[in-house]
C-alpha cells in the first residue's frame, strides 16, 4: 500500500470525529482495527487532524495495550494468562506453542502466518486454560489438542477443538 | 423462577457460553424452530421476537453465572434448565420438552451436594445461596431490547426519582442505603454524590467506570453485556441528583459486546425518553457517551480513567483535589464502578430500608464475585455481603475439583490477598477482607488448591503489575521491578537468605509511598503470601525446593511405587513422552526428558505422582 | 491560617502544598523531582511526610499535598526515615552513578544496595521534569514513552525529533544529568540532532541555538532582546539599573 493511500484512508477514519484531542484514542483505535497495526504516517495524520503533538501521539500509542506498532500475522493467537488460565496452566501453552511455531509471546512467524500474544483474562474462566485465534475459542487446552489446533490452522483451515 | 406464562427458551449468551458455543446453539433453536415447529408464520413470529402469548420466545441472554457447565439453556414457563447443551441437542429439546413438556434427563444438572439430578435451576445449590441484586435481570431477559427491562420495573425508580422526589432526598436515600462503592475501594457512595452536589460550577459530570481490568474478572462485563438498561437508570438518577447533563460510560474495547449492547441500550433509551432532553418529560435533560478504553489496567484507577477521557495516557495526578471536586476537565465528578450503578435503581424504587436488610451493617447488599480457579462451579456469583468464604467455595462453589486440596482463596485480584484455610468463615465484607491483609477488589475470587505454588503466584501478579504499572511514580515502578526480581530469582533457585525480610521492606515502602490506588495495593499479593505462607517461601530458598512442583528449577516430579497401579494415564497425557511403564506395572519418569509441565500429577487421580 | 511543622506553629495559606510552606519557614524536606519553575510532578516521592489532618495520621508527598485545614506535619520520624532509605536503595539500582543520589544516599545513610540489578549506564529516574520543560516550552519534542517497567523518556520512534529546537531546557532541569549533550565548534548535538549555535554579542559566547533564537522571536515578538548570552544580559540589566538609580540621584 503506498503511503499516499495510508494517509488518505487515515484522515477519512478520523473525520467521523471532531477534531479534539479527546478523541485521540477512539482515532487510533478504529485505526487499528483496520490495519491491525498503527502506520507511522497514520500517526502523523492523527497528530495534524486532531491538533496533538507527535510526541504525545506516540506516547499514548505506546502506553496503551491495544495499540501496535508493528503488522501482525494472518492469524493471531491470544493465549490467555488471567489467573485462572495461569493457575490452570496457561505457561505450559506457552511453551507448546514456542515447540510447535518458533516464535515467542509479541512475534510472528517468518512466513507471516501466526502472531502470539499473551492477554490478561478473556472472561472465559470456566475453560482455562483458554486460548483465542481470532474471533473462535479454544478452551481446557492440553499441549496435544493445542498441536491439532495449531497445525489446522498451518493448513488454512481450523478445527473445532472445544 | 417468573411469572410468565409464555414459551420462552433462553440461551446463556455470557463470555463463558459463547467459548463454548452457545451463540450456534442460539442459532440452532432459531432455525428448528423455523424449520420444523409450527409453520412459516411462527417463523416470521420468532424473527420479530413473537407477539403471540403461544408462539416460543427465544432469548440471546447475559450471563446465567454457572458459567462451568455452559451453555444453559433454560425453558419457561415450565422452568428446566440443561446444561452443556449442544447443536445436537436442539432438536431433541423442542420435540420433548418445547413441545411435550418432557424432561431430557440426560442434560440435566446433577448437583454433588444433594446428590441428585435437579430440573429447576433454583433448586440447584449453586444458585439457591445466592441473592441477586446487581444481577437481578441478567441472564433472564433479552439486553437488547428494552421493553424487557421495562416490564421489570425498568425506568421506574428514574420516574419515581424525578418526579417524586427532590434533589436531596435522592442523594439522601442513597446515603442512607449504606451503598459503597463496588469498584474496589468501598467509599460511600451517596457521601461522593453530595461532595460533587455541593461543588461549586454548574458543568459537571457522570462517569461509569467499566474498565474491568482485573484477570479473573468479568462481573462488569456480565453486566454490562446482560442488563445495560439498570447501569443507565443509575446514572441519570445520579445525573439528576447532582444536577448533570452529561455523563460517560467508559468500556474496555476489549469487551466488544458490552460495547455493542451498551450503543444499542443507550438509543432505545433515548428513544424512549429516559435519556436526552427532557427526560420523562420533565425539565431535566442528560446524556450518556461511551469511551472505550485503551487497554490499561491502571484506567480502573478514577484520576487515570479520567485522564484517559480526556485523551491522555493513563496516568493518575495527585489526591487531593478528588474528583468530586476537581475531577474529568477539571469539573467536579462522580465516577463510580458498574455494579455500584445497578445497584442504585433497587435502592430507589424499594428503599434504603430494603437494601440495609441484605447485607451486613457496614457493607450492605450483595457483591457479585467471579467464582474461577481450582473449584468445581466456576462462574458468576452474587451473594449478601456477610456471607462466608467457606459458604462460596464449597457451597455455592461446589468445592474443589479432582479431590485435591483447598490451600487459599485470592479477592481482590493484584490489590488483594490470599486467604488461607484457617480463615475459610470469614464472612466477606468490606472491612473484613482489608483486615486480613487483602480486599474485595472489584470481585475476583480465585481459588487454589495445593498445585499452585504460592511464591510464584505472587510473582504472577507482580509481573502483572511491572507491565501494567503506569511507570510515573518511583516507587510503584522500580518497587515492583525490583520485587519482581527478587521473586523471579527465588521461583528459579536463586533465592538468597534475607530475601523474604527485603520483600517485606520495599513492599511497606511501595504501599506508603506510591502515588495512587495501583501502587499503593501492588505489594498485597506478596505480603499477604508472605504472612499466611512463609514456610513454602522459605523452602525455596533454603532448600532450593518448590513442594507445589510449579517452579519448573525447583521441581523434580517421581512416581510413588507404593501408589501406583500402572493406569499409564500418565504416560499418555505426557506431552514429551518422558513416562514409560508397562501396564499395570509401576510407571517411571524419565528426568532427563521431563519438562516439569506437571500434567501427570494433575491427572493421576491416585496422588501417585509426587513432587521430590 | 496556622499549621504545625515538626512541632512549631507557622503560617500557611490556604491551598498552598506543604512543602512550600516549609520552605518558607526554612524546614528542609528532601525532593528530587521538584522545581519551583515546573511543581506539581510527584513522581520521586522523596518528600514524603506525615501529617495528621481531622484525627487521621497519613503519610504524604509534601510536593503535591494542598494545605486545606490545620493540619499537623512531621517531616522526620522513624517510619519515614524507613520510606527514604528503602525508596533511595532503589535509587540506587536506577541511577548508581547520578552525583544527585549519591549525595541524598549520603545524607539519608543509604549504604550502597546490591542484591539487584544495577544499571551503572543509566543516570535517568524518570521523574519528568525534562518532559514537563519541554511541554512547557511548547516545543513537545519529548514525552514519556511505553508504561510501567519500561517507560522512559523519548522522542517519537527514537528518531530525532521534528519539533525539538535544541534549547536544552529538559537538559539543564534534569536533576540528574542524565542528558547528554555536546557542546562544540559552535554546535550543540542532543536527541540525535545537531544544531548551530550563535554568539553573544557581548562576550562572543556560543549560547544558544539558532532554532531557540528564531522560536523565541515567533512566541514573544520581535522586541525582546535574545542577541546577548544570559550573563551578559544580567550584567547589562545590572548596569542600567545602576545607571537609573544614579539618574534618580541615591
Amino acid at each position: 500500500m503506498d503511503l499516499s493511500q495510508i494517509k488518505q484512508e487515515t484522515l477519512v477514519v478520523a473525520s467521523t470525529y471532531k477534531p479534539e484531542p479527546r478523541f485521540l484514542l477512539a482515532v487510533l483505535q478504529d485505526i487499528q482495527r483496520k490495519y491491525k497495526y498503527l502506520p507511522k504516517q497514520s500517526l502523523e495524520v492523527v497528530s495534524e487532524y486532531l491538533d496533538v503533538p507527535l510526541t504525545k501521539v506516540y506516547g499514548v500509542v505506546t502506553f496503551y495495550k491495544a495499540f501496535s506498532l508493528t503488522p501482525k500475522g494472518e492469524n493471531i493467537i491470544k493465549v490467555c494468562d488471567g489467573t485462572a488460565c495461569h493457575i490452570k496452566g496457561s505457561m505450559n501453552l506457552i511453551t507448546e506453542i514456542k515447540a510447535v511455531l518458533g516464535i515467542d509471546p509479541g512475534q510472528t512467524t517468518a512466513d507471516g502466518k501466526f502472531s502470539l500474544e499473551i492477554v490478561n483474562c478473556i472472561g472465559s474462566c470456566a475453560l482455562a486454560p483458554v486460548m483465542m485465534i481470532n474471533e473462535s475459542y479454544y478452551g481446557k487446552l492440553t499441549p496435544a489438542k493445542l498441536r491439532a489446533v495449531l497445525e489446522s490452522y498451518r493448513e488454512g483451515g481450523m478445527v473445532d477443538a472445544k | 423462577m417468573q411469572s410468565s406464562k409464555r414459551l420462552t427458551i433462553l440461551v446463556c449468551c455470557g463470555p463463558g457460553c459463547i467459548a463454548n458455543n452457545s451463540m450456534q446453539v442460539y442459532e440452532a433453536f432459531k432455525k428448528h424452530i423455523a424449520g420444523s415447529y409450527l409453520n412459516v408464520e411462527v417463523a416470521m413470529t420468532v424473527e420479530c421476537e413473537c407477539d403471540k402469548e403461544s408462539s416460543p420466545a427465544i432469548k440471546a441472554t447475559g450471563c446465567h453465572g454457572l458459567c462451568e457447565h455452559g451453555p444453559l439453556v433454560t425453558i419457561l414457563p415450565h422452568d428446566i434448565t440443561y446444561i452443556k447443551v449442544k447443536v445436537e441437542d436442539v432438536s431433541e429439546i423442542i420435540e420433548k420438552t418445547v413441545l411435550k413438556g418432557e424432561v431430557v434427563e440426560r442434560l440435566l444438572y446433577t448437583d454433588k451436594i444433594q446428590k441428585k439430578k435437579l430440573v429447576k435451576r433454583d433448586e440447584w445449590t449453586f444458585y439457591r445461596k445466592q441473592k441477586k441484586v446487581a444481577l437481578r435481570h441478567v441472564g433472564l431477559i433479552d439486553p437488547g431490547k428494552i421493553d424487557e427491562y421495562l416490564e421489570r420495573d425498568g425506568y421506574k425508580a428514574l420516574e419515581k426519582a424525578l418526579k417524586d422526589m427532590t434533589r436531596s432526598e435522592v442523594i439522601e436515600e442513597v446515603k442512607k442505603s449504606g451503598l459503597r462503592g463496588r469498584g474496589g475501594g468501598g467509599f460511600p457512595t451517596g457521601l461522593k454524590w453530595s461532595f460533587a452536589a455541593q461543588a461549586e460550577g454548574t458543568c459537571k459530570y457522570v462517569i461509569c467506570n467499566g474498565d474491568e481490568g482485573d484477570p479473573g474478572a468479568f462481573m462488569d462485563r456480565a453486566v454490562l453485556e446482560g442488563d445495560g438498561h439498570a447501569v443507565l437508570e443509575g446514572m441519570v438518577i445520579c445525573g439528576y441528583a447532582i444536577g448533570v447533563d452529561h455523563g460517560f460510560l467508559y468500556i474496555r474495547d476489549e469487551y466488544g459486546l458490552a460495547v455493542e449492547n451498551m450503543k444499542r441500550a443507550i438509543v432505545a433509551a433515548r428513544e424512549r425518553g429516559f435519556l436526552g432532553e427532557h427526560i420523562l418529560g420533565t425539565g431535566f435533560s442528560f446524556d450518556v457517551e461511551i469511551v472505550r478504553g485503551g487497554g490499561a489496567f491502571v484506567c480502573g484507577e478514577e484520576m487515570s480513567l479520567i485522564r484517559s477521557i480526556e485523551g491522555n495516557t493513563g496516568e493518575p495526578v495527585p489526591k487531593p483535589p478528588y474528583p468530586a471536586d476537581k475531577g474529568l476537565w477539571g469539573k467536579p465528578t462522580v465516577i463510580n464502578n458498574v455494579e455500584t450503578w445497578t445497584n442504585v435503581p433497587v435502592i430507589i424504587n424499594k428503599g434504603a430500608d430494603y437494601f440495609r436488610s441484605i447485607g451486613t451493617e457496614n457493607s450492605p447488599g450483595t457483591k457479585v464475585f467471579a467464582l474461577v480457579g481450582k473449584v468445581n462451579n466456576t462462574g458468576l456469583v452474587e451473594v449478601p455481603m456477610g456471607t462466608t468464604l467457606r459458604e462460596i467455595i464449597f457451597e455455592i462453589g461446589g468445592g474443589i475439583p479432582k479431590g485435591r486440596k483447598f490451600k487459599a482463596v485470592q479477592t481482590g485480584g493484584p490489590s488483594g490477598g490470599c486467604i488461607p484455610e484457617a480463615k475459610l468463615d470469614l464472612p466477606v465484607d468490606f472491612d473484613s477482607l482489608t483486615a486480613e491483609g487483602s480486599m474485595m477488589g472489584s470481585g475476583g475470587m480465585i481459588v487454589v488448591d495445593d498445585r499452585t505454588c504460592m511464591v510464584e503466584f505472587a510473582r504472577y501478579y507482580l509481573k502483572f503489575l511491572s507491565e501494567e504499572s503506569c511507570g510515573k511514580c518511583v516507587p510503584c515502578r522500580q518497587g515492583i521491578k525490583t520485587m519482581l526480581e527478587i521473586l523471579t530469582d527465588i521461583c528459579e533457585g536463586r533465592g538468597q537468605e534475607g530475601d523474604i525480610d527485603l520483600l517485606v521492606e520495599i513492599g511497606q515502602m511501595v504501599q506508603e509511598a506510591s502515588l495512587c490506588a495501583l501502587g499503593k495495593s501492588a505489594p498485597n499479593p506478596v505480603l499477604s503470601n508472605i504472612a499466611n505462607f512463609r514456610v513454602e517461601f522459605e523452602e525455596h530458598i533454603k532448600n532450593k525446593r518448590c513442594p507445589a512442583g510449579v517452579c519448573k528449577d525447583l521441581t523434580a516430579f517421581y512416581i510413588d511405587s507404593k501408589i501406583c497401579v500402572g493406569c499409564a494415564v500418565c504416560a499418555k497425557r505426557c506431552p514429551v513422552g518422558a513416562i514409560s511403564g508397562d501396564k499395570k506395572q509401576l510407571h517411571v519418569i524419565d528426568q532427563g526428558k521431563c519438562t516439569k509441565c506437571g500434567i501427570c500429577m494433575d491427572n493421576c487421580q491416585f496422588h501417585a505422582v509426587r513432587v521430590k | 491560617m496556622e499549621i504545625i511543622i515538626d512541632g512549631k506553629k507557622v503560617e500557611a495559606q490556604y491551598g498552598e502544598t506543604i512543602l512550600e510552606a516549609a520552605k518558607r519557614n526554612d524546614v528542609y524536606i528532601p525532593t528530587l523531582c521538584h522545581s519551583e519553575a515546573l511543581p506539581g510532578l510527584a513522581t520521586c516521592r522523596l518528600c514524603m511526610v506525615e501529617i495528621v489532618e481531622n484525627g487521621v495520621t497519613k503519610r504524604v508527598a509534601s510536593c503535591s499535598y494542598p494545605i486545606q485545614s490545620e493540619i499537623e506535619v512531621v517531616t522526620d520520624n522513624e517510619k519515614l526515615r524507613r520510606i527514604r532509605k528503602t525508596l533511595l536503595k532503589l535509587y540506587y539500582t536506577m541511577a548508581p552513578n547520578s552525583e544527585m543520589i549519591r549525595k541524598l544516599m549520603e545524607q539519608q545513610d543509604v549504604r550502597e544496595f546490591n542484591r539487584c540489578k544495577v544499571d551503572t549506564e543509566n543516570k535517568c529516574t524518570l521523574c519528568g521534569l525534562c518532559v514537563k520543560a519541554c511541554e512547557t516550552m511548547g516545543t513537545n519534542a519529548i514525552y514519556t514513552v511505553f508504561r510501567g517497567a519500561a517507560k522512559k523518556v523519548g522522542t517519537p520512534f527514537d528518531e530525532p525529533s521534528e519539533p525539538c529546537i535544541g534549547c536544552g531546557a529538559c537538559a539543564s532541569v534534569c536533576p540528574t544529568n542524565a542528558i547528554e549533550y555536546l557542546e562544540e565548534n559552535g554546535t550543540r548535538a542532543i536527541w540525535g540532532k545537531t544544531f548551530k549555535m550563535v554568539q553573544c554579542k557581548a562576550c562572543g559566547k556560543y549560547f544558544a541555538t539558532e532554532e531557540e533564537i528564531a522560536y523565541l522571536y515567533q512566541k514573544l515578538g520581535d522586541d525582546i532582546d535574545i542577541k546577548k548570552c544570559e550573563t551578559c544580559r544580567k550584567k547589562a540589566n545590572a548596569n542600567r539599573f545602576i545607571a537609573a538609580i544614579k539618574a534618580e540621584g541615591f
